[in-house]
């Protein structure tokens, strides 16, 4: 029934794959009848409400619930101590000592940034638990707040004291001989400091869960919208000290994840106690604030004392770079945050000598999360503006130095110096997609013209990856003793007792489209129409259709879920032929599937089967079957991509399969007067092999546009030095809306993936293009006024008009030593 | 993002609204909701009763006073402001800025009354206001007074309106041949402001009112004094413009630092002005 | 003249459908919507009615629901995403959406049809600049507004 192999790639012939057909999800959508969780009712149910810390660093002194617990209405409350007594601590990833960190669902003893929920009340309405709420009296004694990574680093004041030190990993990659490079290089460019800074995807459906307790089983079912359900349980159930089995996740609809929805365990850990606590189904909806405050940044990242190592013809050969990585006040899914950049080692670039002095360290803010582009897109950031940089410095063309250092389509598959594989691509082609897109030969005309009106143009290119297909053994480069590596995600296929095709997914899709696409596929395999094809909505543990690593994160589906999809499908299929002829009494290889029947090829039309008449033999009508032949039309399988083993001393390997190239270019006008910045023109091109649904690409493309102009000019986590979150609600933290945006040109390659099951590669993230390309074109545009050197990935309008009156206070400082 | 209990009326007539808003304590009134429901839902003030004034068609009409003001009642909303003939003939600035507040769902139920009587130093119709000149019409238990736009505006949330009180309209003078300008920066298109001016140059004289840099709209009083009588030509405004960023005290916050505002402060007085100038009919 | 009530009897016309109920004072226009009257079309994204997910039509104009008080709807007629797709056969606008896949994770869709949806009934044949003007208070955060704005274009060009 089930089977686990590796994947030889295959492509299919093109039917329904690479069409854009319209998604089967609309329909429910469109009426507004899809179903997120919040739409989910249960007789009996309480709501919750998290009490949340007000402030950034503090000592609980006490809780008192019993004025909450009078309120008529209120079934009852739990706190940190009751959390501590019945749960045991989640698993922490790291090394020690920050591999000692004590992490519970809910603050014991002391809360470590504004928002940390302190306490939960349940309560008959959503007003009611929160007017209790109200009524919870928490005593605190402010301890010192830490909201500076550099700061933190001097473990002057301490976040955990199981752990005695702020940093939550820490360690040096090398690879190749980067004193060698920069000693030999015509030019050194040193760049003293660079900041990636803090901002998130902000999805529009805030997370929560429905949760019920079965006493008799002790099961817990959350319907929920965790995107990432198989390591959701990993955390969970050891804390909750039951079996994974125990714990059955049930996702609908989902509004948008982004990697925010993939570190929930903690609140739905004190969801999954209440319930059992209460003896009634509980629920919980996180408000926008609470998202803003204390669910999901991500990582913030600042770069020290970068040195280029530069030859006289423009080549780069080598950098060395000091990071520091914040990652709020609780780890969670880090340090993994601290090697996944590594897939992306060298950016798009052909340099062989890269040295990475990598430290995490908490901070009291809200933990971070994956989010879209997780840890990639903060590398990729630096390589970007460290070529941005060495241009501008050296008087280099952006786009010549950029052909001549990318990884040239020759050259392809690539290992990079840390030993992954850059499966396909053409970088150079696809820039020059991009440039043609926004008629780059005009920018210098362009410019002379914005500046006939006051306005300064710039122009700037972001060339990004999205690496995909995660071997979660990059997990052992960080921590040795960690027993992850590889992937896998699984799928079913079905044909029903009608001639219904049915499929279900291990992973949870947030907008992606999997039932079209899967259907897409299946078709294809199956012959016959998508139409036929019902892809179950969303995750449910018991459809026992999903693996340890199931999901929707990290650029994957295309390959591991299609390609579960795909060996699913294929087992279907070769029992429907095997079938087919022992009913026809042919052999099987004149048998073909299309159109929705099995039959002879080129036979007469009564030798053909409709798909009801084999799922009516195999569920009611067996007997006539031989013994040994026992199909089941009924198939689940694991798609296992390969990567062999990574090599933990000189953490090297294969980190991802796949990788998706994205060229983004802008062209900006800023105002000199204000430091507004608009833009005036957009390209964004993609190349994530053989497209499934080339709509639903280009819809990713967008979207990761729109997050990357989002956060390139306005969308910025900001604190205050009490741990004060400043933006957080959607008037100071500004997401694009529609007179936002640009208008938007894309363009497609397509460089099929020789190692994914369909030639085609996870995308979607982005890699935060958008962020490297603005940040370009605005240092472009302020050549013109004082050069400026961008050296923060948010620049808004005061940022900007800052880098204007005072270059030099306000930018990156450079050096150049040149032989 | 849910309400403490509060306590609800619908009253039918102004008079009664006035009764209801002095006799409860903590009564606050209710008109389009667009700030006062989301300071509810955050909990940040909680009015034990809420008087509804959506039944006061009498403060939803658009006029002219006897003696040729453009009368706009308080209960009149941005949208209103925007499809109204009469504000489109005498002073369409109103329509203009109101195009830019915020979105079509935000301009269907928010309310001039609500604009001014918030006071949020970020909000358009203030500094707007107060360059046309406009006045303010308050009935109290005691009666009924007209108070002009320095004495309406208060503070930060704090307008002349007192306990017991209502705002009934805002009275504007017609333009006859002035030309109106509105400019500043916002955060994101039609986003809350974070500096903006409003300027009105009628004949000689110009009238600048600056908004978010001090807890009510300010007058930019030297550089109108130095703009009367003169030729309103671009380089005799940004000369006038030097220096008023150091008059100012703005505040310095995530979106720009107090020298940033004072700044933008200038660029948005030239801007509006020159904007102004430009719409000048001739006499 | 009445004294005020901690709740209220309201009469409402809800998709054609006249509802009375008795209310909170305090209870959001968008929770009465979605708890007491079960239609879960409409959605919550936000908690300061920036991101227009709750956007409903209230006398025949899009207003967003979560800043208004249930109360205050008492002798309106309202129309939700619900009432578009009469009989199950979606209108040109949501047969739009799903040609030119104006929608991904689908939660920002129900409040930007009923906007799009009110810019088409007074606009048939909007422009680019009209129909993101239209949608500027609601906020996306699949699609970029690309293919959304697409979308209605087409419907108001009658493709």
């Amino acid at each position: 029934m089930s089977t686990v192999t590796e994947q030889p790639t295959t492509t299919l012939k093109k039917g329904y794959v690479g069409q854009s057909i319209p998604r089967k999800e609309d329909k429910r959508l469109v009426q507004g009848q899809g179903t997120f969780f919040d739409d989910v009712r249960r007789h009996g149910m309480g709501y919750v409400h998290f009490v949340r810390s007000p402030y950034a660093h503090a000592k609980i002194v006490s809780i008192d619930v019993s004025k909450a617990l009078e309120l008529e209405g209120v079934y009852g409350t739990i706190t940190g101590d009751e959390v501590a007594i019945h749960t045991d601590p989640f698993f922490e990833m790291s090394v020690e000592p920050g591999g000692n960190i004590k992490d519970y669902a809910l603050a014991v003893g002391r809360v470590r940034h504004m928002g940390e929920p302190v306490a939960a009340v349940c309560a008959a309405t959503r007003e009611l638990a929160r007017d209790a709420a109200d009524l919870i009296e928490v005593d605190y004694d402010p301890l010192p707040v830490l909201v500076d990574a550099e700061e933190s680093l001097k473990n002057e004041v301490v976040l955990h004291d199981d752990a005695g030190s702020n940093v939550v990993w820490s360690g040096v990659f090398d690879w190749g001989d980067v004193d060698q490079a920069l000693a030999d290089a015509d030019h050194v460019v040193k760049i003293d400091r660079l900041h990636f800074h803090r901002f998130s995807s902000t999805p529009l459906e805030c997370a929560g869960a429905l949760v019920e307790y079965d006493k008799g089983t002790g099961e817990w079912t959350l319907t929920c919208n965790h995107q990432m359900p198989g390591v959701g349980a990993i955390w969970m159930a050891p804390a909750l000290r039951t079996g994974i089995d125990k714990l059955r996740f049930v996702t609908h609809d989902i509004g948008g994840g982004f990697g925010n929805k993939i570190c929930l365990h903690p609140q739905y850990v004190v969801l999954c106690l209440m319930a059992r606590k209460l003896g009634r189904p509980v629920q919980w909806t996180e408000w926008r604030t609470d998202q803003h405050t204390a669910n999901a940044h991500g990582n913030e990242r600042t770069f020290f004392d970068v040195e280029v190592a530069v030859k006289a013809d423009g080549e780069m050969t080598g950098f060395k770079v000091r990071a520091l990585d914040d990652c709020g006040a609780f780890p969670r899914y880090e340090p993994l945050g601290c090697i996944i950049w590594a897939q992306v080692t060298p950016g798009l670039y052909g340099w062989r000598n890269i040295r990475v002095d990598f430290t995490q360290v908490c901070t009291n803010k809200s933990p971070v999360s994956p989010n879209r582009g997780y840890s990639r897109m903060q590398h990729l950031w630096l390589t970007e503006r460290i070529v941005d940089i060495v241009a501008t410095e050296l008087g280099l063309d952006p786009v010549e130095v950029r052909k001549r250092n990318y990884v040239k389509a020759e050259q392809m598959p690539y290992e990079t110096p840390n030993g992954c594989v850059y499966d396909s691509g053409d970088y150079a082609a696809a820039l020059d997609i991009a440039l043609d897109l926004i008629d780059y030969g005009s920018v210098e005309a362009r410019r002379s013209e914005a500046a006939s009106r006051g306005k300064l143009l710039g122009f700037g290119i972001g060339s990004t990856l999205d690496s995909g297909t995660n071997n979660f053994g990059q997990s052992t480069l960080l921590n040795p003793d960690l027993q992850f590596s590889g992937n896998n995600e699984a799928a079913s296929v079905k044909l029903d007792i009608f001639g219904e095709v049915v499929v279900t997914l291990g992973t949870v899709p947030q907008g992606q489209g999997h039932e079209t696409t899967a259907a897409q596929v299946v078709a294809d395999i199956l012959g016959c129409s998508p139409d036929q094809v019902n892809v179950r909505r969303g995750h449910d543990t018991w459809f026992n259709s999903h693996a340890g690593f199931s999901g929707t994160y990290a650029s994957q589906f295309a390959f591991t879920g299609l390609g579960a999809v795909k060996g699913a499908a294929e087992l279907v299929r070769e029992e429907m032929i095997q079938l087919a002829a022992a009913v026809l009494q042919a052999p099987p290889d004149v048998i073909e599937l299309a159109d929705g029947f099995a039959r002879i090829k080129d036979g007469p039309e009564e030798a053909a089967l409709p798909f009801m008449a084999l799922g009516a033999i195999i569920n009611a009508n067996n007997a006539f079957l031989p013994p040994e032949f026992n199909p089941t039309l009924n198939h689940r399988f694991v798609c296992r991509p390969y990567f062999g083993m990574v090599d933990t001393e000189k953490k090297t390997g294969q980190l991802t399969l796949t990788y998706a190239t994205q060229i983004h270019a802008a062209v900006v006008e800023v105002d000199p007067e204000t430091g507004e910045v608009e833009i005036v023109d957009y390209a964004a091109v993609d190349d994530c092999g053989v497209r499934i649904n080339p709509q639903i690409v280009e819809g990713q493309v967008h979207g990761a546009t729109a997050h990357a102009i989002g956060a390139a000019l306005s969308e910025d986590f900001v604190y205050d030095e009490e741990g004060t979150l400043l933006t957080a609600n959607f008037y100071d933290y500004h997401v694009p809306h529609a007179m936002d945006m640009p208008p938007l040109k894309t363009g497609a390659m397509e460089s099929p993936s020789p190692v994914a099951p369909l030639g085609a590669k996870g995308m979607g993230e982005g890699g935060g293009g958008g962020i490297h390309c603005i940040g370009a074109a605005i240092q472009d545009a302020l050549r013109a006024a004082g050069g400026a050197i961008v050296y923060t990935s948010c620049n808004p309008p005061h940022r900007v008009w800052s880098m204007l009156q005072d270059p030099e206070a306000n930018s990156a400082h450079v050096e150049v030593v040149s032989r | 993002m849910l309400l403490r209990e509060v306590e609800y009326a619908r009253p039918a007539t102004v008079e009664d609204a006035v009764s209801l808003l002095a006799t409860h304590d903590g009564a606050r009134p209710l008109a389009g909701g667009q700030t006062l429901v989301n300071v509810m839902k955050a909990r940040a003030a909680a009015p034990d009763v809420l008087v509804d004034l959506a039944d006061l068609d009498e403060l939803r009409t658009i006029g002219f006073s006897s003696d040729g003001l453009l009368e706009i009642g308080a209960m009149v909303t941005y949208a209103q402001l925007m499809s109204s003939s009469e504000v489109d003939v005498a002073r369409p600035i109103l329509a203009e800025v109101a195009s830019t507040i915020a979105d079509v769902q935000v301009r269907n139920r928010g309310t001039v009354g609500g604009n001014v009587c918030v006071s949020d130093p970020t909000n358009h119709l203030p500094p707007l206001l107060a360059a046309l000149g406009a006045t303010f019409t308050i009935r109290g238990a005691a009666g009924e007074r007209t108070v002009s736009a320095d004495e309406f505006f208060l503070g930060v949330y704090m307008t002349a309106v007192g306990e017991g009180e209502l705002l009934t309209k805002v009275s504007v003078p017609p333009s006859s041949g002035a030309g109106d300008g509105f400019a500043g920066v916002t955060i994101g298109k039609h986003g809350t402001y974070i500096v903006d001016a409003a300027a009105t140059v009628a004949g000689d004289n110009v009238a600048i009112a600056l908004g978010c840099v001090a807890a009510a709209p300010v007058r930019a009083a030297a550089m109108e004094k130095r703009l009367a009588g003169s030729d309103f030509s671009e380089a005799t405004v940004r000369g006038a413009a030097e220096g008023l960023g150091e008059t100012l005290d703005p505040p310095s916050d995530v979106h720009g630092s107090a020298d940033y505002r004072r700044r933008l402060a200038e660029v948005s007085a030239v801007r509006a002005v020159l904007q102004a100038a430009g719409r000048r009919k001739e006499r | 003249m009445e004294a005020p009530t901690r709740s209220r009897a309201i009469s409402v016309e809800v998709n054609g459908e006249q509802i009375e109920m008795e209310v909170p004072a305090r209870r959001l226009l968008v929770h009465f919507i979605r708890d007491d009257l079960g239609l879960t079309g409409t959605h919550v994204g936000c908690d300061t009615g920036n991101c227009g997910a709750c956007t409903i039509h209230l006398d025949g104009e899009p207003v967003k629901s979560c800043m208004a008080l249930a109360v205050q709807a008492d002798g309106t007629k309202i129309r939700t995403v619900e009432a578009l797709a009469a009989d199950g056969e979606l209108t040109a606008l949501q047969q739009a959406f799903n040609a030119h896949h104006a929608l991904q994770c689908g939660y920002c869709t129900p409040g930007m049809l009923m906007s799009a949806t009110a810019l088409l009934e007074r606009n048939p044949r909007p422009t680019e600049d009209e129909v993101r003007y239209a949608l500027q208070g609601n906020i996306c955060r699949c699609t970029g507004y690309v293919n959304i704005v697409e979308a209605v274009m087409a419907t108001g060009s009658g493709a």
